[in-house]
């Protein structure tokens, strides 16, 4: 009797023991009372789901299941929370890969906790080129570090251009105006003084007239003052830089005041599901950059669309991505049939990777490398309640941009 | 054997015959053989990071408990000294060993700038004032991103060891330092005088005290230990950035103050000691770690509720008691003082 139970006891702890040899984890590193680390793990949570369903990963012939690792870095209000995090993960959790990440100068210090580990780190929500240049700098250092969503803020700028040149054709062509004039609308927050000054100088080369910069605050809820001036100024374009709910104000009062000018941009409140009610259905015609829509960018994005906003009822945003990173990492562990970074890391340089968000692959900083239809983002627009995707034209499934009747 | 003797008959005589020195011995040799006993880097992180805090709110504690100057700015010392030693670490390539100091010093000029710029202004309107002085560095920061890094501020900075037990070892022996300095400061005439400028400052100078000298030298010895703990923050955690400067450390730095009780330097320490690994143990789970902030705004009011004058006070008065006679601190359940012999049972004097 008392042999069986040893027995029994013995076999329990080895099942235990194999079970925790049989998962590889990953560490989903974001502030998670906030939407963008919802997405952060909302993302991984789909990647896992589909990985463990399918029998898991396929590890030098054996199968190992995804296990995840919630990690909240509260780094949206403390630096050092967030470190602690990224410590607590890597030498308590014994996390195998670390996702995810969002304030920028707290990516900064999780990067060097994650390198002092020699631990993959996939960057999915900090746009800041610095991290990717401390690769370059010192490479046998930073090389486990690689950028999965968005693009650095440089290539992100190139985005922006990309869209406002192919609204700026579309205006020259319905208005007849060799020069469509163009108004700059930036919160007052210092992520968009280097963007404004960029653009001021790029805008003139691309044949566009800045007619003024207004600079309201993030969080003003009348901005009637600073459109009455845009429409004084005979401006043809809004171009946007709003993270705060100054992007509703701005898009109801644009529809009260049925401006002709349309508005593109960055208008986080935009990207929303929640902006048509917010904006009272004032909305129409608000266009900004955004990362996922149902449309073709790459085969796996409208299926994954799709079932994050039944899963979720709401659509993913940008650092739902972490999908995307799980799905490399999965890609590259089967191919090195490893999860020994060091092995790993000439893998993911190599690796051109489908995913929902982006058509992948990596520069020597570990960025991603731009390109138009891959990596660059879409443009979207609000057209009558609906969300629209228009932007890069080519890619299946992208309708026409609307302007309002003049 | 002569030194091991008296040595032995000082801490049975000054220390084993209170229970608050005996248990702050107890916390220091505690804290000097973590590592031996339990080296997990992440609880040595913690340690690390709550030993920097410490000193940052010993240094708020010696100038708004003792002086009575409530400065609701603290930050702007702590991210002066983390900036300072950053920048001057980064684009001289000075090591970090020099530049900590550098970042005090740096630090230290802003505390005499700031004490003399608030030196007519009392009360809530001083509070105020420095309130403005870190968001003013910001703006500063903000305008100059070439030099300062701008929003992400100052980054791949050097550490000052490079292991995790002697990064360790850094913090707790700075810590140890400067909170043992703090206190004796705060313990010596210096600290009356203190003391005397925070009751009455009319009063003081009305006694021949030249209070402006006594409260620039406090700001300058407040900001000096924040400016080492701001520099030796920004080299562990290899970030200098614009949250160093933040309003919301700025007030952080008042709660561990009251929490722990004002004017004793040790209240806040010990303030910090509980509520960041807290704060950090509730992160951890899952269940309701993103509602840490919540659940640690209700542990702090419910001990202000309850412990007005903080949490050290409280358990010291409970655990100690003062003689009637000869004011000196006995063990709270001796029947008579351990130095003149008065009775302490039936007349249980508890100094406020």
């Amino acid at each position: 009797m008392m042999r069986s139970f040893l027995m029994a006891v013995a076999l329990l702890a080895a099942a235990t023991t194999a079970q925790g040899q049989g998962t590889v984890k990953f560490a989903i590193l974001g502030p998670m009372a906030f939407v963008q680390g919802e997405n952060h793990w909302a993302g991984a949570e789909m990647a896992r789901d589909e990985i463990n369903k399918a029998g898991g990963i396929a590890v030098g012939g054996r199968k190992m299941q995804v296990e995840l690792i919630r990690a909240d870095t509260n780094e949206v209000q403390s630096v050092p929370d967030a470190t602690n995090a990224t410590e607590r993960v890597i030498s308590r959790d014994k996390a195998d890969f670390l996702i995810g990440g969002f304030r920028s100068e707290a990516v900064l210090a999780m990067q060097e906790i994650a390198m002092d580990s020699k631990k993959i780190f996939l960057g999915a929500g900090a746009a800041d080129a610095r991290l990717g240049e401390n690769v370059e700098k010192n490479y046998d250092r930073y090389k486990y570090w690689f950028r999965v969503t968005p693009t650095k803020s440089p290539d992100l700028f190139r985005s922006l251009v990309a869209i406002l040149g192919s609204i700026g054709d579309q205006m020259r062509q319905s208005l007849k105006k060799d020069q469509p004039k163009v108004a700059i609308v930036a919160e007052k927050t210092v992520w968009t003084e280097p963007i404004m000054k960029a653009l001021q100088a790029t805008l003139p080369k691309m044949k566009m007239e800045v007619v003024g910069t207004w600079q309201p605050s993030a969080v003003a809820t009348d901005v009637t003052a600073e459109l009455s001036a845009i429409e004084r100024a005979g401006a043809d374009i809004v171009f946007t830089l709003l993270s705060g709910p100054v992007g509703i104000s701005l898009g109801r009062q644009m529809g009260e005041r049925n401006m002709k000018a349309v508005a593109f941009g960055i208008n986080v409140e935009g990207q929303k599901d929640e902006f048509w009610a917010a904006t009272a259905g004032k909305g129409n015609f608000v266009s900004t950059l955004d990362t996922y829509s149902e449309v073709e960018m790459t085969p796996k994005t409208i299926p994954f669309v799709r079932a994050f906003k039944e899963r979720y009822k709401k659509a993913p945003t940008y650092t739902a991505a972490t999908y995307d990173a799980i799905m490399v990492l999965k890609a590259a562990i089967e191919q090195a049939g490893t999860t020994d970074a060091d092995k790993l890391v000439p893998v993911l340089e190599k690796m051109e990777h489908v995913g929902t968000a982006a058509t992948a692959s990596w520069d020597k900083r570990h960025d991603l490398i731009w390109e138009v239809g891959k990596t660059a983002g879409i443009g979207v627009q609000w057209q009558d309640g609906k969300k629209v995707p228009f932007w890069p034209p080519q890619v299946k499934g992208m309708q026409p941009f609307k302007m309002p009747a003049r | 054997m002569y030194f091991l003797r008296r040595g032995w008959a000082e801490l049975k005589n000054e220390v084993f015959v209170l229970p608050s020195r005996t248990a702050v011995l107890a916390w220091a040799l505690a804290l000097l053989v973590l590592p031996y006993v339990y080296g997990d880097p992440y609880v040595l992180r913690i340690v690390t990071l709550t030993c920097l805090f410490a000193m940052f709110a010993a240094s708020w504690d010696l100038l708004a408990g003792y002086t009575g100057q409530v400065n609701f700015g603290h930050a702007l010392f702590f991210g002066a000294g983390a900036y300072a030693s950053a920048l001057v670490s980064l684009k001289f390539g000075v090591t970090p060993w020099v530049t900590v100091w550098i970042g005090a010093l740096v630090a230290t000029g802003f505390g005499v700038v700031v004490g003399y710029l608030c030196l007519r202004l009392r009360g809530s309107y001083l509070s105020l004032a420095t309130l403005a002085f870190p968001l003013i560095a910001l703006g500063l920061l903000f305008a100059f991103p070439d030099f300062s890094g701008g929003e992400l501020g100052v980054s791949g900075l050097r550490r000052l060891a490079t292991t995790v037990t002697a990064n360790y070892y850094v913090a707790v022996l700075a810590m140890l330092a400067v909170v043992f300095g703090l206190w004796l400061i705060a313990d010596s005439k210096f600290g009356l005088v203190l003391h005397a400028i925070r009751d009455d400052e009319v009063a003081a100078r009305a006694s021949g005290i030249n209070t402006p000298r006594y409260k620039l030298t406090v700001f300058a010895v407040s900001a000096f230990a924040a400016g080492l703990a701001g520099a030796l923050f920004a080299h562990y955690i290899r970030v200098a950035g614009p949250s160093t400067l933040e309003t919301a450390l700025s007030f952080q730095v008042v709660i561990w103050g009251i929490f722990g009780g004002v004017a004793t330097i040790y209240g806040p320490v010990a303030a910090v000691f509980i509520l960041y690994p807290l704060t950090e143990w509730l992160g951890s789970f899952k269940a309701f770690g993103e509602l840490r902030l919540l659940i640690f705004a209700v542990i702090v009011l419910l001990v202000l509720l309850f412990m007005p004058r903080g949490l050290s006070p409280w358990v010291r008065d409970r655990i100690e008691t003062a003689c009637p006679r000869c004011k000196q601190r006995n063990r709270a359940w001796r029947s008579a003082c351990r130095l003149c012999g008065a009775a302490l049972q039936s007349l249980r004097y508890r100094p406020r």
